[in-house]
């Protein structure tokens, strides 16, 4: 506790060096503006300032690379709430409601509720960083092959439905990224898997690219169809970017929940801050006292998730300072940044390099407070993307989009998949099947495909190895507490109505 | 003697600074591309980009570094080998994406030496065997004789099957009838199987210095040996295999490539360039900090040098039935 008040301090004294404040706003202004352009997100962002970092003190570059990370995640809400196109992955979620409510008129609302739920995201995550990371880096050590066999292909069962609608309506679009996230260099062993013999394929389907397809490109086909038929949302004006006292008191609990969420999530390897705002979406669902109104526009669903992936973002610094493990490619160029400078990110780091350490702790908190004040007034200028001619925002939107594609990996490919998957997400979604289940199957299939055959390889083929372990056990049965819930609440109606009219006879 | 071999490279580099003068004036007249076959982060990539600052610096020019990852490296090879031989592209080559990619997959732009220029070797990265600081193996002979009493049993995590540190182990297990050392892959990188030592699901794991180090330092691992032939100075507590009597190394190799057909003058500056940059202090101090043993070879000891790791990595892919 006193090591975690002198850290504070002392990163205090680091962080408002005017060096370091200057990384910080530039950091937040760059991620912000990253987060807002579709397709355009983090990973390529911070790969274009590595170069620059090398050439200032080490601590500004990881400031400002931390600051573009988390910063991204505060803008990347902002045109899926507004035109129903998530920028990136963590925010599909959050489009979900919030572009219901932007249908409602409420869109001004709902990008000032997110904004600050990133704030609060993010800054209980650094609290929680500041005052438990020695003894949190130990989890990631604690979770095995076969324990994440259990939170990822667990996760896929629960979350194949998180959209509602019919069994089929989202079963279907999840087979079929399972099935894309098996083209390409398979991880285990290295050998490709329906590649045709040709180079692009490779690399297999991005996520940026069938996100942005499936999402964004689609949603245009949309808006096109909508365009013809003359519907659009209604102008917002200044008075509605202020959230109702109503929306305000039902937005604290989804902000504490998210938050916890987010965090925990944020300490395991994988694609953390995407998972976690499903999983807090989830969540919202099973829990909220209105959780039959998510999906209709409900402030739980845009607050719950994106409190939970600022968490995420911050809380993965953890496993990165304290332990030099890098659980996401934005922790890997990290990474790549303190090793050209010749320090050693690992255990010794809170020792060698304190200033690093408490500095980019502590300057999250001072990012986050700035990224709030940016974004709460910048809501006003966002909802005039309202009032831009569906032509030129199209255009402007394809254009960007494509640029996001292509930035991944500097392939051409890429942006034919985002053509690909716009028609692909346009005639399914015209069908009524639900696309989120598409995007989290082939984020986790290569995922649960690694974990299953790492954990065959360490016990040589003993299949028990799966449910060995107490926490593998406890997640199985959460799993199964979720997936059987809902339907057997329903048999038991079904039978107590039943039971009532035969009664009544 | 390697003040001398500074001297003489100095000598040489400004003889034909002066016979060369005019190409120095037209090549090189704008930024050059530096392709890194890896993804940004990673192990790999800072090596690329210390040696293109210190290039950048010689030839008074940008050096931009372009990460191509993907098929194992072998695309961003790939690409460097079929660009346009104008000077202007080149890039990281490892005896991995050079020498033992092409005996695996056969849609590759590049087969051999023949394919490409090299134009320096950089380093060398030595396998580090390592344990938990619990392990009851206190030297590398006690974990050997571990393995020679249960074949087929010890397991040791590496980063993915058929990577580099997988065919360490196996090259080993393929020339020693009485060593079946188990190899289970943890494909997240040098971290996962890392974290696997130190949770106790496997009983060592072969790695990387630059992964390593700080957890030798904090305590938290022991470096028991290294497939070497001499003390790593990086890790001087660590039995070379070679006092065993071992005689498999096989350590990572770094070069860096460029396309063949480059016009003599430009092909000229850059090995003299790429020379300079490897013995620049920068560069060496670089390579020091993060576990690198410095091995500038010349463009034909590095190609002898390629050609005999195909053999070896020919051998091994033999015994591993790939």
């Amino acid at each position: 506790m006193s090591e975690a008040l002198q850290g504070l301090i002392y990163g205090l004294g680091v962080a408002t060096v005017p060096a370091n404040l200057l990384a910080a706003l530039m950091g937040a202004l760059l991620g912000t503006a990253i987060g807002v352009l579709p397709g355009l997100g983090p990973v390529a962002g911070v790969a274009l300032i590595l170069p620059l970092t090398f050439t200032f003190d080490p601590t500004v570059g990881l400031i400002m690379m931390a600051g573009i990370y988390y910063g991204s995640l505060y803008g990347g809400s902002t045109t899926g709430i507004l035109i129903n196109i998530p920028g990136e992955a963590p925010s599909i979620v959050t489009a979900i409601d919030g572009h219901q409510m932007t249908l409602k008129g409420r869109g001004g609302a709902a990008l000032t509720l997110t904004a600050v739920a990133s704030f609060v995201g993010g800054t209980i995550a650094v609290i929680g960083v500041l005052l438990f990371s020695p003894v949190l880096s130990e989890i990631a050590i604690v979770f095995g092959p076969s324990e994440f066999f259990a939170l990822t292909a667990g996760g896929l069962l629960v979350l194949s439905r998180i959209t509602g609608g019919s069994f089929a309506s989202g079963f279907l679009p999840m087979v079929l990224g399972l099935a894309m996230s098996t083209v390409g260099v398979e991880a285990v062993s290295g050998y490709d898997r329906f590649t045709f013999g040709t180079q692009d394929l490779l690399h297999g389907f991005s996520l940026v690219p069938v996100v942005v397809g499936a999402f964004g490109v689609a949603e245009i086909l949309m808006m096109v169809d909508r365009y013809a038929n003359r519907i659009r949302p209604p102008a917002v004006g200044w008075r509605d970017l202020v959230p109702t006292r109503e929306e305000v008191n039902r937005s604290w609990l989804p902000w504490g929940r998210g938050t916890i969420i987010g965090f925990l999530f944020g300490l395991l390897p994988g694609p953390s801050a995407t998972m976690s705002s499903f999983a807090a979406y989830r969540l919202e669902k099973a829990v909220s006292k209105n959780r039959d109104k998510l999906g209709t526009g409900a402030v739980e669903g845009i607050c719950g998730p994106e409190a939970a992936n600022n968490a995420a973002a911050t809380s993965s610094l953890v496993p990165l300072l304290a332990l030099g493990l890098p659980f996401s490619t934005v922790g890997a160029l990290m990474i790549a940044a303190m090793m050209v400078q010749g320090i050693q990110p690992g255990p010794l780091l809170l020792i060698q390099h304190p200033d690093i350490f408490w500095g980019v702790i502590v300057s999250c908190y001072i990012g986050n407070i700035m990224l709030l004040v940016l974004n709460i007034p910048m809501v006003g200028i966002w909802v005039k993307m309202l009032t831009i001619p569906t032509h030129i925002l199209i255009s402007l939107i394809i254009v960007i989009a494509s640029i996001g594609a292509f930035s991944v990996h500097n392939a051409i490919f890429d942006v034919w998949v985002l053509c690909g998957m716009g028609l692909v997400g346009y005639f399914l979604r015209k069908m009524g099947f639900h696309l989120a289940p598409l995007v989290v199957a082939l984020m986790l299939g290569p995922i649960i495909e690694k974990h299953f055959r790492e954990a065959l390889y360490l016990s040589n083929g003993d299949l028990t190895i799966f449910v060995e372990s107490a926490i593998s056990v406890i997640l199985w049965i959460v799993v199964l507490v979720l997936m059987l819930t809902v339907p057997l609440a329903k048999v038991w109606q079904r039978m107590s109505a039943r039971r009532g009219t035969l009664e009544a006879d | 003697m390697k003040i001398l071999n500074t001297i003489l490279a100095a000598g040489a580099v400004s003889l034909t600074t002066l016979a060369t003068g005019a190409v120095a004036q037209s090549y090189p007249d704008r930024d050059l591309t530096f392709v890194v076959p890896y993804n940004p982060g990673g192990s790999t990539d800072p090596i690329g980009r210390a040696f293109s600052a210190e290039l950048s610096k010689i030839l008074d020019r940008n050096v931009v570094v372009e990460n191509r990852p993907g098929g194992s490296a072998t695309i961003g090879t790939g690409d460097v080998v079929k660009s346009d031989p104008d000077g202007y592209m080149i890039g990281l080559g490892s005896n991995s994406s050079l020498a033992y990619q092409p005996l695996d997959k056969d849609n590759l732009a590049y087969a051999s030496p023949d394919d490409y220029e090299i134009l320096v070797k950089l380093v060398d990265l030595p396998a580090v065997l390592y344990v938990s600081a619990d392990a009851p193996w206190q030297t590398l002979e006690e974990f050997m004789n571990e393995v020679k009493a249960k074949p087929g049993e010890v397991r040791v995590s590496v980063s993915g099957l058929r990577t580099a540190p997988d065919l360490v182990v196996q090259y080993i297990n393929a020339n020693n009838e009485d060593i079946d050392i188990r190899t289970v892959p943890f494909s997240g990188g040098g971290g996962e199987a890392l974290t696997a030592v130190l949770s106790g699901r496997v009983e060592a794991s072969v790695g990387y210095g630059p992964s390593i180090r700080s957890y030798v330092d904090a305590g938290k691992i022991r470096a028991l040996g290294v497939f070497n032939d001499k003390v790593y100075e990086a890790f001087p507590e660590a039995t070379p295999v070679s006092e065993l009597g071992y005689k498999q190394y096989l350590p990572a190799s770094y070069y860096v490539i460029a396309p063949n057909g480059m016009p003599d003058d430009v092909k000229r500056k850059l090995i003299e360039a790429s020379a300079q940059a490897v013995q620049a202090g920068d560069f060496v101090k670089f390579a020091e900090t993060n576990s690198y043993q410095l091995d500038p070879k010349t463009p034909e000891e590095a190609e002898q040098e390629l050609r005999e790791y195909s053999e070896i990595f020919a051998q091994i892919l033999a015994f591993i039935g790939g």
